[in-house]
């Protein structure tokens, strides 16, 4: 990858990041939604832009009905949290936070010279991977990158995406982590 | 989707710039954007991976509080273990303790602020941030105080966090209806009794470790675990001392028993009444003390002198000489004997009497003050912090629904919890709209679920304050995510070491966080944060007490010279020499003339229960050593012990109705009430043929709790007949009966 690509692909891990937090309407704006479908289209993903751009013009509270998809699929909901973005949720037996696979994944972060800023902030959480990736494709270490897919978060992204995409109202998520897909799974 | 454009593709192409490009300006603030990251240089991690031992734990799987250290690698907790220099628990603590480790990271704990946007019990939850939360709690609390006077809101606590926010609404807001189960579906009834008879609440203070004699009436220590408690009981086991097991049920402690009282629920009472009578007409009790410290005990001789052996023994169904041989066993024993007064009493309406009756026959055998007997440890003296001013207590004291209707006189503080429940139903004699729970899952510890649900209907405004998202969670309008005791300054645990008779030592732990609070994926906040913050927001900021849980517990050490500083220095526990707790001497009111005038039998009475219909039997419940009621039911390691709560039924009564054991089941009450979940039977000769028995806290119904939902029977919703104690106004829980039913078909129990 051309330093420039990359550079491009740290833009991209960052967005893809900011679009899981929370949304709050500090930054859930016309403007994102606006870059949200310039890159959708570009990529030819013409239906899901439709999609999306369709379900924020209807209905009087667009904001509140993804505020409420998002606290229930990924926070506190009935019947469930559906898809707690967590990897250990995923990989550990027992499906608890902060299970064996959350340690080897901050053993990498600080093997690339990184530290989560929390002392007990959760190290494989969704938002937290996305922001490595973009750090580590900042920095143009794109086998390193290669590696953290591949060891970290591809063997819990996919059973997290199967979640979303099977139990989701709202298609913003959908979408989403349909995009986080493209953009991390292996090529052949 | 374009199915032939690969990743790698798009970011060959030019489109590619114009939409990063859009990316980059579009978040109007970056500052949520940036970087969880610090930068670090790479250090390699020795052998040891930098585990340190965080003291000052104190565990709140239950209540009863051990002392911990956390073993903390790297910002993570990974193990809880006893702390060594406790004097209490000591190294030990119990599966639920250790089991604390998931609680902390289970995935279902409540994270933020959130707010109901669907129906009351339907919920769908927003996230919202605290201001909002907050401002809004303020705003109807207010308007509910505004409207309906201060008195318009109830509030139902529980645990060491809730006691700051409990104080706050009853002094400062005025309100006294406050309702908390560790009294009203407890040990409140326990504590009154004693009080009326010994003038001093009793908590489980009997020297068994140094006894020659324990009683346990209904006691099943070994399924209930507390660890200095049942190392106090171990002790005098292994000391040679007799074990007396009054129980319709064959439990972990009648398995250790010498004698093995398999009596009919409900008739305690006459069994106690019974034993004291024979002992006093056969001159074996202690003649001196009680002449010394007894009061009307010619009128409750008289008063009991009908309670003959052989009437007891028809009324509880025990053979004559079976409780002639206890009786005897006590007097042989007397005084080193340990009479336990029980904890969860709250059993049929009529509990009140039967406390009274232990406390007696612990005056009449004079074990009080001697080894074995009844007997308080002398702890330290520690400060007291947090104190919210008496503001409004007077309004409170006018309101309370007990004094109002004059009833219940021995209500434990607080107010009956179905005096707040029928006020608030029928707005008589006024209105109740506002409902704050703090810890507590009213759901689950209060009998009629109904009626507890339509007094949340009709509510204003609810607002929940919890660590995880019990059934009561799903009835809030704003839920409120609490941090953990794992992570939280809260409360000082003050005590003696455990053995009575050992070395004489004092010990001062204080709670102290374990692992930080502070992580990018949530924003859980303590109780005098949470309640300082509505506080203010009500207009009611000037009275604030103190402003951290830190400010809190270092007040309250000042009490006793010390500083959390100085806490941590001594590993987490402050120990000093203590002082010899034996030879204290109480009176024992006999008769008790308080009681006469509040007219209610001043004499232990008996008075007998609903009978058990034909075709049912008795629903008892008791504890799981892995579980403390419906808190810990999701934790993973703890569910995985003990998946749900199999109900126990006579073999006898199994083969007639054709159950075998593990057969799945679902129960069905006297009402008609069904179990929503089901369980399977245990069958075993070690049950009467008119009980049946099941560990309390299973069957949660809120599908937020992933690991523990539909597990098991709530025994809880099976409890729709009400007794309440008319001294106490606490419930009765065990008059209640069920049959089984199995593939749908309604099976009765034969007698």
């Amino acid at each position: 990858m051309t330093q420039s690509t990359s550079t491009n692909m740290a833009e991209i891990y960052r967005f893809l990041a900011q679009s899981m937090r929370y949304p709050s309407p500090d930054w859930m704006q016309a403007d994102y939604f606006s870059a949200l479908n310039t890159f959708l289209v570009e990529l030819g993903w013409d239906a899901e832009a439709q999609t999306i751009r369709q379900a924020i013009s209807e209905g009087t509270d667009w904001l509140e009905s993804i505020q409420v998809e998002h606290t229930r699929l990924f926070v506190n909901a009935v019947p469930f949290v559906v898809a707690p973005p967590y990897g250990s949720i995923y990989l550990s037996a027992d499906g608890m936070l902060y299970g064996p696979s959350a340690d080897k994944a901050k053993a990498f972060y600080r093997e690339q010279g990184f530290d989560l800023a929390g002392e007990a902030d959760i190290p494989d959480h969704l938002t937290f991977e996305l922001e490595f990736l973009a750090l580590l494709a900042e920095e143009g270490k794109g086998q390193e990158e290669e590696l953290f897919l591949q060891q970290h978060f591809r063997p819990w992204f996919p059973k997290f995406q199967a979640r979303v995409l099977q139990e989701g109202r709202h298609p913003f998520y959908g979408v989403l982590v349909n995009l986080i897909d493209f953009f991390t799974r292996e090529e052949m | 989707m374009a199915l032939n454009l690969t990743r790698r593709k798009f970011l060959q192409t030019a489109s590619l710039a114009a939409a990063t490009a859009a990316m980059s300006g579009c978040f109007a603030n970056r500052a949520t954007a940036s970087t969880p990251f610090v930068k670090k240089p790479f250090t390699a991690p020795g052998s040891f991976a930098d585990t340190k031992t965080a003291v000052g734990g104190v565990c709140e799987m239950c209540f009863w509080r051990c002392q911990l250290v956390g073993k903390v690698r790297d910002g993570k907790l990974v193990k809880l273990e006893g702390n060594p220099k406790s004097i209490d628990n000591g190294a030990s603590i119990c599966a639920r303790g250790n089991a604390g480790v998931k609680l902390l990271y289970d995935p279902d704990r409540l994270k933020f602020p959130m707010k109901n946007v669907g129906k009351r019990g339907a919920p769908q939850w927003k996230r919202i941030t605290w201001d909002e939360a907050l401002d809004e709690c303020a705003a109807k609390l207010k308007g509910v105080v505004d409207k309906y006077g201060p008195h318009g809101i109830a509030m139902f606590p529980h645990g060491s966090s809730a006691t700051y926010p409990m104080g706050f609404f009853e002094k400062v807001v005025g309100t006294p209806n406050v309702s908390e189960a560790s009294f009203f579906q407890c040990r409140g009834i326990r504590d009154m009794a004693y009080v009326a008879t010994l003038d001093t609440p009793p908590d489980e203070n009997v020297d068994m470790a140094n006894a020659k004699a324990i009683m346990l009436l209904g006691g099943h220590f070994g399924e209930n675990v507390h660890v200095s408690h049942v190392k106090r009981y171990l002790k005098g086991l292994e000391n040679g001392a007799k074990l007396i097991v009054v129980d319709p049920r064959f439990s972990a402690s009648a398995a250790k028993a010498h004698i093995w009282v398999k009596i009919k629920p409900g008739t305690d009472t006459a069994f106690l009444l019974a034993i004291m009578n024979h002992l006093i007409k056969t001159g074996k009790y202690n003649k001196a003390y009680v002449e010394a410290n007894g009061v009307g005990f010619d009128k409750f001789k008289a008063g009991i002198s009908h309670a003959t052996l052989a009437w007891a023994a028809k009324t509880c169904d025990v053979p004559v000489k079976q409780i002639k041989e206890v009786a005897e066993l006590l007097a042989a024993n007397s005084p080193n004997v340990s009479i336990h007064p029980g904890r969860h009493v709250s059993w049929y309406g009529n509990d009140f009497q039967r406390e009274r009756s232990l406390a007696c026959l612990t005056g009449l055998l004079g074990a009080i003050g001697v080894k074995g007997g009844f007997v308080k440890g002398k702890g330290p003296k520690v400060g007291k912090a947090g104190g919210w001013p008496k503001i409004n207590e007077e309004h409170a004291e006018e309101h309370a629904l007990h004094r109002m209707a004059k009833k219940h006189p021995f209500s434990p503080p607080g107010t009956p919890t179905d005096m707040i429940r029928e006020a608030a139903i029928t707005g008589k004699p006024y209105a109740i709209k506002g409902f704050v729970a703090w810890g507590q899952n009213p759901i689950q510890t209060i009998p009629d679920q109904e009626m507890t649900i339509k007094m949340l209907q009709q509510m204003d405004f609810v607002m929940v304050c919890d660590i995880m998202p019990t059934d009561i969670t799903m009835y809030a309008d704003i839920l409120l995510p609490e941090s953990s005791y794992l992570e939280r300054y809260d409360m000082i645990k003050p005590g003696t070491q455990w053995d009575l008779s050992g070395k004489q030592e004092q010990y001062i732990s204080a709670r102290m966080p374990l692992v930080s609070v502070t992580a990018a994926d949530h924003e859980r906040k303590d109780s005098v944060w949470i309640t300082n913050e509505i506080a203010k927001r009500m207009g009611l900021g000037k009275h604030i007490p103190v402003q951290t849980m830190e400010e809190k517990t270092n007040k309250a050490l000042a009490g006793a010279n010390l500083s959390i500083e100085q806490l941590v220095k001594e590993d987490g526990i402050h120990v000093q020499p203590g002082a010899d707790p034996y030879g204290s001497v109480l009176k024992v009111n006999f008769f008790s003339q308080e009681v006469a005038d509040a007219g209610f039998p001043a004499i232990p009475t008996y008075i007998p229960v609903p009978e058990t219909p034909k075709g049912y039997a008795r629903l008892v419940y008791g504890r799981s050593p892995v579980h403390t009621f419906n808190r810990s039911q999701n934790n993973a390691w703890l569910a995985n012990e003990m998946p749900e709560n199999p109900v126990w039924l006579n073999d006898e009564s199994a083969k007639k109705m054709g159950l075998k054991d593990g057969d799945r089941i679902e129960l069905v009450n006297q009402d008609g009430v069904k179990s929503q979940t089901s369980s399977v039977v245990k069958v075993t000769p070690g049950i009467r043929k008119d009980t049946v028995y099941m560990a309390h806290g299973y069957g949660t119904k809120n599908p937020a709790m992933t690991v523990a939902v539909g597990k098991g029977i709530d025994d809880q919703s099976l409890i729709t007949k009400l007794a309440v104690d008319p001294e106490t106004g606490a419930h009765g829980m065990r008059n209640n009966f069920v049959k089984f039913v199995k593939n749908g078909k309604v099976l009765s129990i034969p007698a």
